[in-house]
């Protein structure tokens, strides 16, 4: 613009016509780029945890893990034998393992005392001849027959059944859901049907700050207050100082607040005019709530439940401090056994070092977890969404 | 409902009719009980808050029973002692005729021993004297028998003999020793020394005895014949009450009772122990009266103990039949007088300015104790520096007190600074024991009865665990000492980091998907249903990624190493920054879909109105989206954050410390949080520990509430700006 302003101006005018051509803007394709980005970070969130989980839970199951046995050769053997001596029997081998000497990988077919048979030269291994005195190393691999199969979890001794986990994980969550249903829903209903304007305004925030709680402090609370209650109530010799019931229950009162305000939610979307007809024809209050209200926002309330399951899946701090370490394959909600998440927090606590079996292990549960609640949200939201629809 | 369908026959409409009225009350009743049911479960919901803060504050703050390695007092006394035999001037004897015959003639002289103790032995004493002798009135009280009995005189402690009716019951040579003890204490005790009990007092212990034994009160004592007593008696307790109980004893044998009996000397409160919390001895020599806490123990094991009152020991202040200006003084000048005075005149002003000679009972003399206890009303924290110093000096190893010289002179030091030292060092007090605060308010009487029992040289005080030094002290091994400073600091660095990469993207991703995306699109729609089941991933899986991604994959970013801020101690990539980001990821969905929430709420006639200007895209939403959301974004921010916050699991998976007392100074550092740390003191077995989780559980509380009113208030000033 060095000639001037009014000289531009009149020169736009008189000679050219106004450019209305859309023009390039670096600046404003840069931001609306980046924004993007920003957006599309969080499918990268969730693309990484997929991978990361399925990565670290494939090496879980593909990966050989030697373990020594303890069972050295009782005589030196040479490149031909099939058959030969250990020097100590006992339990650790079994037909069918698959054991290492040296660098060689064998199966064992037949195993008869001290002796036994095997198939030489596996997995490309080349066939030597080994010295009496070298150790026998067995591979610990995990089929997914015995990952869903077993009842016993103990990845150092090579147990790899994940019931007792999923197990205590299914406990704490019912006993949660048989707090938190019937009291969410009942507080629901008294908050959208029963409760003057006034009443609502004070209790639905009081009832919020439970649900703005950390979940640490719910954890002190059930290892300090409703264990103990437990136990004075049921007497010490039934509930174990670490239980899944208290754990259980406290977890149902944190998502007494998530069930009764998306129950609530759900039960102010019904149009009053149902209401009023019921009223109309003579019902109770009772009646009306509890036969027209709720039986309309049924799926509103079916979609709370079942993200109030997720999430009493996924809590953690409350069982890792109150349902006790170590898993336990029990229906008995008194005595201690450790859930899903439980079982990482314990794991991961400390240094934990990479591409061991327990590190792997934590992801392969990290993963089954992380599949259960998501199917769950997915449905959740689905019978949101078909809710949301109903009235509009 | 299903048969309201048909149409009901005539027949059964009049059946209806009769059928409704009597169902109607039915229903009202059940929809009255629905609707308290209602109620009910809301009432839960509160009640469970109640309870969960109720429980927090009740462990945070109770009686804990606190042992020391060397009670205050004691210190207190033995420094006072010292300063006393260190007085110039001073005479120690242990020989009360020597201290006698030398204050007699000497008319500066000031002088103390037992009233009349000692006399049996031989030994002169006050009242023997009291030609040569006087004694000073003690804050304007006289020794005399009846100040002394009264307790008015300060220097002066009642004597007893304790026992239960049980006792006397079941062995008779123990109610007849008493009985004996009662019949001729007042013939003896003049002899040994003290002061005989009243007479109505001892009427009152002979009442006791009667009552006791199951016999008519207002009758008189029965008369013992000692040879016809069989029978073995223990005794224990105070060394005050041993001479005069030895003696009854003496003249019991040499009446004739021929079994055992044995007087153990042992100090009042070992004799009350033993009595009431062993339950061995049979009486005790007490010189003082039983403590409620005692007598609680001792009802615990069926003893309910009985008092006998015996007699009255007292010291007394003495100066010469010469001295013609000293007649009185206070406890306080009396504490001058036997330590730091030079003169008469410095004791009290008007008194003569001449020099000051003190005569008193040897170092271990039970009355030397009795005086300084009662004399210098001082505790452990109001001493001089320099005594504390030579406390100090006295208690702990020459090279640790070398130690504390080199760190920092004595001379440079403060009194606090000293009294710390002494009190951590040499007190050493140690919590053995802690109550939860319903126990501590409500059930004392039984605690105190408790600690009698298991940890009897343990005091009771009332702690809040949550105090100054809790929030500025860092870990410790020691749950008195340990604070959370390092994990405040640690959460509030790594809240930050958190906040600077969640936020930006967060407000970022949401103006993309209210103001650009197409809603149409797939990917759009992909990211959005992507965004709300990511808020429903439960946390720990974060915390894998975390673990997966930062700490491991990225390791030499998060460590520091690759920008050259190298430290060993963290170079696994388990920091702060690596914490922070994985919190990041878990907050950006709450904060997309609050910060879309806030940009929806926009009116699109801004937006227009700018557009019409002829503004850009980015300039109307920089200019006039932005400015209208922000108060609508921030709080959200601030509620993700809170959330943020509180998390617990997916640090430690990510690698939280589990130890570090050093604070953080950097994004590069080794972190721990508030949560880690409630975390980590609940999981252990202590009940100290348990209670400074809950003091910490107070400090998380307070700092996401203040988070969460400033929230309240940031919205409510942007809103009246706008």
């Amino acid at each position: 613009m060095a000639p001037g302003a009014a000289n531009a101006v009149t020169d736009a005018t008189k000679q050219e016509p106004i450019d209305l051509r859309r023009r390039p803007r670096m600046t404003e394709t840069f931001i609306q780029g980046f924004l993007f980005l920003c957006a599309v970070l969080s499918i990268f969130t969730t693309v990484g945890i997929v991978y990361e989980l399925s990565k670290e839970s494939l090496d879980f199951f593909t990966r050989q893990l030697w373990e020594d046995t303890n069972k050295p050769l009782a005589a030196n053997i040479d490149a031909g034998a099939t058959t030969f001596k250990v020097s100590t029997s006992g339990s650790t081998l079994h037909e069918g393992d698959i054991v290492r000497v040296n660098n060689e990988v064998m199966e064992l077919a037949a195993l008869d005392g001290q002796t036994v048979t095997v198939a030489r030269g596996l997995q490309g291994t080349e066939v030597v001849p080994h010295e009496a005195g070298i150790d026998i190393f067995r591979s610990n691999t995990v089929s997914l027959r015995e990952f869903f199969g077993g009842t016993k979890w103990n990845p150092q001794i090579g147990q790899f059944g994940i019931w007792p986990l999923v197990n205590s994980t299914l406990m704490v969550s019912t006993i949660a859901m048989l707090v938190a249903l019937p009291l969410g829903l009942g507080v629901a209903i008294y908050l959208s049907e029963y409760a003057s304007n006034r009443a609502r305004s004070t209790l639905k925030p009081i009832l919020e700050v439970l649900a703005g709680i950390p979940t640490v402090v719910y954890g002190y609370f059930a290892l300090t207050f409703m264990t103990p209650l437990l136990r004075s109530i049921l007497g010490r010799d039934v509930v174990e100082i670490y239980n899944t019931a208290s754990a259980g229950i406290v977890i149902g009162v944190l998502i007494i607040p998530l069930v009764s305000s998306m129950s609530e939610d759900a039960l102010s979307a019904v149009p009053r005019s149902l209401r009023e007809a019921s009223y109309g024809l003579g019902a109770t209050k009772l009646e009306t709530a509890v036969r027209v209200v709720v039986p309309a926002a049924l799926s509103g309330i079916t979609a709370a439940f079942i993200i109030a399951i997720s999430r009493a899946i996924g809590e953690t701090m409350i069982v890792a401090i109150a349902a006790g370490a170590g898993p336990n394959f029990t229906l008995n909600p008194f005595e201690s056994a450790e859930t899903m998440t439980g079982h990482i927090v314990r794991i991961s606590g400390g240094d934990i070092s990479y591409d061991s079996i327990d590190y792997n292990s934590i992801f392969a549960i990290g993963l089954m977890l992380f599949f259960m609640t998501l199917a769950l949200n997915v449905i959740g939201q689905r019978v949101v969404h078909r809710y949301r629809e109903a009235y509009e | 409902m299903n048969t309201d369908r048909t149409l009901p026959s005539p027949e059964e409409r009049i059946e209806e009719e009769s059928f409704f009225p009597h169902n109607l009350p039915r229903r009202h009743r059940s929809a009255s009980i629905w609707r308290r049911v209602f109620q009910a479960s809301t009432v839960v919901g509160i009640v469970a808050l109640l309870a969960l803060l109720y429980n927090i504050v009740n462990q945070a703050f109770g009686l804990v029973a606190v042992q020391n390695e060397k009670e205050p007092e004691a210190l207190v006394l033995a420094a006072n002692e010292d300063k006393m035999l260190a007085a110039t001037n001073v005479v120690s004897s242990e020989d009360d005729n020597e201290l006698v015959r030398r204050i007699a003639g000497n008319p500066n002289a000031v002088g103390f021993f037992g009233y009349a103790y000692g006399y049996a032995y031989g030994y002169a004493c006050y009242e023997q004297s009291a030609d040569t002798l006087k004694a000073l009135a003690v804050d304007g009280v006289a020794p005399t028998a009846d100040t002394v009995d009264s307790g008015e005189y300060p220097l002066a402690r009642p004597l007893y003999v304790y026992t239960t009716s049980n006792i006397m019951q079941e062995k008779s040579q123990v109610a007849d020793f008493v009985d004996y003890y009662l019949t001729y204490v007042d013939e003896e005790i003049d002899d040994v020394g003290y002061f005989p009990a009243k007479p109505e007092a001892l009427q009152l212990a002979k009442e006791k005895w009667l009552g006791a034994v199951g016999q008519e009160s207002h009758s008189e004592l029965p008369d013992v014949d000692p040879k016809s007593v069989s029978g073995e008696i223990v005794m224990a307790g105070s060394s005050t009450v041993y001479p005069l109980s030895a003696r009854i004893v003496q003249r019991f044998r040499a009446e004739g009772y021929a079994s055992r009996i044995t007087v153990d000397n042992i100090g009042t409160t070992a004799g009350f122990r033993r009595f009431c919390v062993d339950g061995e001895a049979d009486i005790v020599n007490a010189s003082r009266p039983i403590k409620p806490a005692e007598a609680q123990a001792c009802r615990k094991i069926g003893r309910d103990p009985i008092a006998f009152r015996v007699g009255t020991d007292a010291v007394a202040v003495v100066v010469s039949q010469e001295n013609d200006f000293a007649t009185s003084a206070t406890t306080g000048e009396l504490a001058v007088a036997f330590t730091a005075a030079q003169t008469w005149s410095d004791v009290k002003p008007d008194w003569p300015a001449t020099e000051i000679e003190r005569f008193i009972p040897g170092a271990d003399s039970g009355t030397l104790d009795f005086l300084a206890e009662t004399v210098f009303d001082m505790r452990l924290q109001d001493l001089p520096k320099e005594t504390l110093v030579s406390i100090l000096q006295a208690n702990v190893s020459k090279g640790l007190f070398r130690r504390f010289e080199s760190e920092q002179p004595f001379a440079e030091r403060s009194q606090q600074n000293v009294f710390q030292l002494v009190q951590e060092r040499v007190v050493a007090p140690e919590v053995q024991d802690t109550w939860s605060l319903y126990d501590s308010l409500f059930q004392r009487s039984q605690i105190e009865a408790d600690i009698i029992e298991d940890y009897p040289e343990a005091h009771l005080e009332f702690r809040s665990w949550i105090h100054g030094s809790f929030v500025t002290s860092p870990q410790s091994k020691d749950p008195e000492d340990a604070g959370v400073r390092t994990a405040v600091l640690g959460s509030l660095w790594t809240i930050l980091i958190t906040l600077l990469t969640a936020f930006p993207i967060g407000v970022g991703a949401a103006i993309y998907l209210e103001e650009y995306a197409n809603r149409e699109s797939r990917l759009n729609r992909i990211i959005q249903t992507n965004i709300n089941n990511l808020a429903g991933v439960p946390s720990i899986i974060y915390g894998l990624l975390g673990l997966a991604i930062f700490v491991r994959a990225l390791g030499a970013l998060t460590s520091g190493v690759a920008f050259g801020a190298h430290d060993p101690t963290t170079a696994n990539g388990r920091t702060i920054l690596s914490a922070g980001m994985t919190l990041g990821l878990l907050i950006l969905p709450l904060i997309i879909i609050n910060a879309q929430e806030a940009i929806r709420a926009v009116p699109s006639s801004l937006r227009q109105a700018s557009f019409g200007l002829g503004a850009t895209k980015w300039q109307t939403i920089w200019y006039h989206v932005l400015p209208n959301a922000i108060p609508g974004i921030l709080t959200g921010t601030i509620l993700a954050v809170s959330r943020a916050i509180g998390e617990t699991a997916p640090l430690i998976v990510v690698g939280a410390s589990t130890y570090i007392t050093v604070d953080p100074d950097g994004p590069f550092s080794k972190f721990t949080t508030l949560p880690i740390q409630i975390y980590q003191w609940t999981a252990r077995p202590q009940d100290e520990f348990r209670s400074i989780a809950a003091a910490a559980i107070i400090v998380l509380l307070i700092l996401l509430l203040s988070l969460n009113a400033a929230a309240v208030l940031l919205r409510n000033r942007f809103a009246r700006r706008l």
